[in-house]
């Protein structure tokens, strides 16, 4: 499941690594010692195993180039790595007498030097563990960093008859994510569980409707106690995970109770709803503005939006529903803060030792002088709630919705390891213009709108009503 | 949160083509000595080449890209078998498209109007020879105008096929349209979406349908087109607009897609009509792109999948062509650019001549001495 870690951060990190790698934005700097790993350039290579010779590049490259590279204590990255690959030997139903953590000075060559040795006498004897190992270990070693923007990206493997766009699960969205099962983001998930999305593929096949309360995945309480359980995570598999889900499900308009089994797979998607900028005008006078995610050129995308609804009326107000918005580039998350305000700074990222970078609006981006409303939800990660934070700091507009996901330590930046697989981790750690930090805590909303499966059956979107609502007021 | 990594899982495909799209296909260093004009190398049928411009407006659904526009406009370039062999060569581009292209594409090194300058082999607005020929449709790369791939189109005229080219609205730099007014590439602002090959490639199958509609029946000149006889080739998006174009309109009998990573759904029921992949060994079977390994199982008819090596995604456009004259330097290694059209310029011909004109053609059975640089895949090319 290290796959969907963290999804905001994949998208921050797919973004840069596909698009910006050459020219990180200006707010972000790659210092010190980067000889261990450099920024990919050009498309991938192919993926080879990873070794031992992997895992000290990885080391080594973290230690230069992460946030808090310079102060570490880098014996606990290699003894969270160790710790990962007894574990893997156990789960295998075996042990290694020689597998046990050396001694640690304190000196980050000697230290490696003896780690490896260590690993290099327990793997020698189980060869037939070797790759999986070496990749447990350099997960638990990337873990122990404790950060939301920190990734090993490896063993990327995608159906053979997947088409662009398409999704792979179930094909439903719940109220609790998986970023919330996984521990990325700490929100706290609500009782009770329910159908808030239903995207295609087998939930679609089998007739769930938003609304629809999930009671039971595989015969399991979604939550005891009122306290989430492990049980919702199955809701999320993925590829390639095959085995079928069994959901028992309430109607509540109706009464009805009834099991569903569910096989994962691709589905197809909506193309109309993956675009990452959506507009329409609501209410004839609100030009509502859906953003998915902070592609390149999304803040130009929104402004274009808006001044094509201002073409033909004149709205009162904007609505940005950021939503679901995993964020992306932080260039274009103050692009889109400098249409409501010019000459303040949005956020701050900030070295180890408190040097911090300012990031700042971009002034020559019209104002668009237009009351705002940010819908937000445990979804808006990274980038989005950059954006959210300066609205609230900065008193641009009013946040409605529920809490953002507290999934946003840094600007990620990537590297290339000699086995073709990307790590990535932010240099910088990311405060709001206030300098406070946002990260795990979130950015709160003004008006607290949660969604009922009520309102989900009903088609209902309270949020967005209460927005138009203050727009109007 | 699923569904961001669904998103994202999106964005990683694309990214990769949507963002190189943009990027010039060289190096971008500057040559001391940029030449002077290009010359397009001279077509090799027995035919002069003439070209005219149509001007199309499908009135039955909005444009895709501009939202405040009710109907599609269409550029179509034709190139067709004349008699007439003196008169003006057309011009390869305006000088603003020119200028817009080259400053989308982030090519700096040499005058915005250079491609303007490109000289052409096809006599403008000559009267078309001939009648019931085989129709070829062109569809160029994304963000390309149609003129890019000039110097096939002007070689399959030369055969004695009409070739019409489409610059699909708003997805290249520069297009200009009936009224003088210049179409730049709006489609550009959403191409990493994902999903965006995917309704990109559905846009393009509709222009085709329309400007077969068209030509088979309102153009003066109809009668020059064998409706039973159709075609289509793309480079990169193009290419993929073709498998769209197919599935979708049976009157396409045959198809090439030269480069492109494809986005269209083909039935289970399988695409039965002759298709032929033309690529860089970036589409090796097996390679970063799994499109080809995935459309080549659903291809039920007579298919082809052939990889040059040591060719690039434009060694099959006019782009490496005049990439002298952009002072743009060749990749390392890769085969010269005139080789490049030249080996394009005769499968693409073998192909259609066999399919279209029912000429059996050897040079398609296999491994060819006169050309080694064409692999026969998924047989004999390995995945390196």
């Amino acid at each position: 499941m290290t796959i969907n870690r963290t999804a905001a951060a994949v998208l921050a990190l797919l973004l840069a690594a596909a698009c910006t790698a050459p020219t990180p934005p200006r707010t972000q700097a790659s210092t010190a010692g980067a000889t261990a790993c450099a920024h990919p350039q050009g498309p991938l290579g192919a993926e080879t195993g990873t070794t031992i010779d992997v895992i000290e590049q990885a080391y080594f490259c973290i230690l230069g180039n992460y946030y808090s590279g310079p102060t570490l204590d880098a014996r606990s990255l290699l003894t969270a790595g160790f710790l990962a690959l007894t574990q893997e030997l156990n789960r295998d139903g075996r042990d290694v007498p020689d597998a046990t953590m050396p001694a640690l000075t304190g000196d980050r060559k000697a230290d490696w030097a003896a780690f490896e040795t260590a690993y290099r006498k327990t793997t020698d004897q189980v060869p037939d563990l070797r790759d999986k190992l070496a990749v447990v270990t350099l997960e638990a070693i990337v873990a122990a960093l404790g950060d939301n923007h920190a990734r090993w990206t490896h063993d990327v493997a995608r159906p053979l008859d997947y088409y662009d766009g398409d999704g792979y699960g179930l094909g439903l969205q719940a109220n609790v994510s998986s970023s919330q099962m996984d521990g990325s983001t700490p929100r706290v998930a609500l009782a009770p569980l329910f159908v808030t999305t239903v995207l295609g593929g087998a939930a679609r096949a089998a007739g769930l409707r938003p609304g629809d309360v999930i009671e039971a995945v595989n015969g399991s309480a979604p939550f005891v106690d009122g306290k989430v359980t492990p049980a919702i995570a199955a809701l999320y598999p993925t590829y390639p995970e095959a085995r079928p889900i069994e959901l028992r499900l309430l109607r509540q308009t109706t009464g009805r109770r009834w099991t569903v089994t569910l096989k994962p797979g691709l589905y197809q998607r909506d193309l109309a709803a993956l675009q990452v900028v959506r507009s329409k005008l609501l209410d004839d006078d609100i030009a509502y503005v859906r953003m998915t995610g902070f592609a390149p050129d999304s803040a130009n995308r929104v402004f274009k939006a808006i001044s094509r609804l201002r073409a033909s009326r004149t709205p009162v107000g904007v609505v940005l529903d950021l939503r679901g918005n995993g964020g992306g580039s932080p260039v274009e998350a103050a692009r889109l803060v400098s249409a409501f305000v010019h000459g303040k700074v949005t956020a701050y990222q900030c070295t180890v030792d408190n040097r911090c970078a300012t990031a700042r609006t971009d002034d020559t981006v019209e104002l668009l002088n237009l009351p705002l409303v940010v819908l937000i939800d445990h979804g808006c990660a990274s980038a989005c709630e950059h954006f959210s934070s300066a609205v609230q700091d900065l008193h641009l507009g009013q946040l409605v919705g529920t809490r953002t996901a507290g999934v946003i330590s840094g600007p990620a930046q990537s590297y290339l390891l000699a086995n073709n697989t990307v790590l990535s981790f932010p240099a910088r750690h990311h405060l709001g213009p206030d300098r406070e930090v946002i990260d795990r805590i979130g950015v709160p909303p003004d008006h607290y709108v949660p969604l009922t499966p009520e309102n989900a059956a009903a088609g209902r979107d309270p949020a967005l009503a209460e927005g138009l609502t203050l727009l109007h007021k | 949160m699923r569904q961001i990594l669904a998103v994202a899982l999106g964005l990683v495909v694309l990214a990769a083509s949507a963002c190189s799209a943009p990027a010039p296909p060289r190096s971008d260093a500057p040559r001391a000595t940029p030449t002077g004009p290009a010359t397009l190398p001279a077509p090799t049928g027995g035919h002069p080449v003439g070209t005219t411009a149509l001007y199309l407006k499908d009135t039955s659904r909005p444009d895709p890209w501009d939202p405040d526009v009710q109907a599609r406009e269409l550029k179509v370039t034709l190139w067709y078998p004349t008699e007439q062999r003196d008169g003006q060569r057309s011009p390869y581009m305006t000088p603003k498209e020119s200028e817009l292209f080259l400053k989308g594409s982030g090519i700096a090194s040499t005058p915005y109007d250079t491609l303007s300058k490109t000289r052409t082999n096809a006599v403008k607005d000559a009267a078309p020879s001939g009648r019931k020929l085989p129709l070829v449709v062109l569809s160029p790369g994304f963000t390309k105008p149609m003129s890019t791939l000039t110097s096939l189109a002007e070689d399959l005229a030369s055969r004695g096929y009409v070739v019409a080219g489409i610059d699909h609205t708003y997805e290249s730099y520069a297009t200009t349209l009936s009224d003088g007014r210049v179409a730049e590439c709006l489609a550009c602002d959403s191409s990493s979406d994902p999903g965006f090959g995917a309704g990109l490639v559905q846009g393009r199958a509709a222009d085709v349908s329309f400007v077969l509609d068209q030509l088979t029946s309102k153009w003066k000149h109809s009668d020059l087109i064998d409706r039973k006889r159709i075609a289509m080739v793309g480079q990169s998006i193009g290419g993929a607009g073709t498998v769209a174009a197919m599935v979708k309109d049976p009157r396409i009998r045959a198809g090439i897609d030269m480069d492109g990573t494809t986005y269209a759904r083909i039935p289970q029921s399988g695409l039965s009509r002759p298709f032929m992949f033309l690529g860089s060994q970036e589409h090796v079977p097996g390679g970063g792109d799994n499109s080809w390994d995935r459309d080549w199982k659903l291809l039920t008819g007579w298919k082809r999948w052939l990889v040059l090596s040591d060719a690039e995604h434009q060694s099959f456009t006019d782009i490496s062509l005049v990439a002298d004259v952009l002072g743009l330097q060749p990749l390392p290694g890769m085969l010269p650019a005139a080789r490049g059209a030249e080996l394009t310029r005769t499968y693409v011909a073998a192909f259609l001549d066999q399919h279209l004109k029912s000429l059996r053609q050897p040079l398609l059975e296999g491994p060819s001495s006169r050309y080694p640089e064409v692999k026969f895949c998924p047989a004999t090319c390995g995945h390196s």
